[in-house]
């Protein structure tokens, strides 16, 4: 330590400031100070963890449930146009006019598009129809009716046509 | 790693970079005492004084405060912070009036009122002492502190406070006869 050269004046400093230094010298910062500079230091290098790793069992579950609603919603969502269009397309398949009936069996894309289509007689069974959607009832579910099949160039069938239902 | 009282501020920093605990729990508890008692009398409010010591070490482990080994000791280097952490919290006071003269004779103007070191101090020649510091000038009041108290050279002073070595000799020097004066006064009055 460099030494001052101390005034005339000032002989009793020197013991003075030995008073106040001893005094002082047990005073330490608030034992808080030192707890709440752990818990910053603690904070500051705390290893960083993935964000699925700061979830817990709760915030999981609640996320889980969450997912399957919104997955479930999506899925009625998505699936509601194509019930729409399923039924577009049965009332499309199967035309009634008085009495009589059309029941095409592939699009009418496919249909209009076949090069060389050709008419052949034939008999259906009521039961067959029945799965086309044509009324049958107890009594006429044995019988045959007489119909115009619409046969595609490589022979599949197109389309039906019954001139009477009864 | 073993850590012994002896083990160094360099060691120590470079373990509390590296997220070691205890090691910053040894440094401060190696340095807190002699910044707070530096910020006590600087700034004379045990609150303060223990903020301040507070803000110094989380700057310290957070890099907000770069500190270099090479450019002085870590104590010197926290006194520094301290003295200007304490610089600018006493800011806007200061703006509001004027810093007390030298020879001025009023009441303690950079202190808070009551002082709550009136009720750490014992004794009462320690808290005369510790007034007449409190009325010092903050530039004149450094340097006693820093040398009287703290036992620290001009060279380390000059460091700390970023004035040349002759500004702190004569501020030393003033700055006690400033002390030495306003003592006596006080002792006249008691009389």
């Amino acid at each position: 330590m460099d030494t001052l050269m101390h005034d005339d004046d000032t002989p009793d400093l020197d013991p003075r400031l030995a008073q106040l230094r001893a005094s002082m010298a047990d005073l330490d910062t608030p034992r808080c100070v030192e707890k709440e500079l752990m818990q910053a230091f603690g904070a500051h290098f705390a290893p960083h963890r993935p964000w699925y790793r700061r979830l817990n069992l709760l915030e999981w579950s609640a996320a889980a449930i969450g997912s399957a609603v919104g997955i479930a919603v999506l899925g009625l969502l998505a699936m509601a146009p194509q019930l729409a269009g399923q039924r577009q397309e049965t009332e499309a398949l199967l035309h009634l006019d008085n009495g009589a009936a059309f029941i095409a069996l592939d699009s009418f894309e496919r249909i209009e598009a076949d090069p060389a289509p050709r008419l052949v007689e034939t008999e259906v069974p009521r039961t067959v129809l029945a799965t086309l959607g044509l009324p049958v009832t107890p009594e006429n579910a044995g019988e045959a009716l007489r119909a115009e099949m619409l046969v595609g160039a490589g022979g599949e069938a197109l389309a039906l046509r019954l001139s009477s239902l009864h | 790693m073993t850590m012994t009282p002896t083990t160094s501020d360099d060691e120590l920093l470079r373990r509390m970079r590296q997220g070691d605990a205890q090691a910053f729990a040894a440094l401060y508890r190696r340095h807190q005492g002699p910044l707070y008692r530096f910020a006590l009398l600087r700034c004379g409010s045990a609150d303060t004084a223990a903020d301040t010591v507070q803000e110094a070490f989380m700057g310290l482990f957070t890099g907000r405060l770069a500190f270099d080994p090479l450019r002085g000791a870590l104590p010197h280097f926290l006194f520094g912070v301290a003295r200007l952490l304490i610089l600018k919290h006493e800011a806007p006071r200061r703006r509001e009036s004027p810093l007390p003269e030298l020879d001025a004779d009023d009441d303690e103007p950079m202190t808070d009122a009551p002082c709550p070191l009136t009720r750490l101090l014992a004794s009462e020649t320690a808290e005369q002492v510790r007034r007449a510091l409190a009325r010092l000038a903050p530039h004149y009041r450094d340097a006693v502190i820093l040398y009287e108290m703290h036992g620290l050279s001009y060279l380390e002073i000059a460091a700390i406070c970023a004035v040349d070595i002759g500004t702190v000799r004569s501020r030393l020097a003033r700055g006690r006869a400033a002390l030495a004066k306003t003592l006596r006064a006080h002792a006249l009055e008691d009389t």
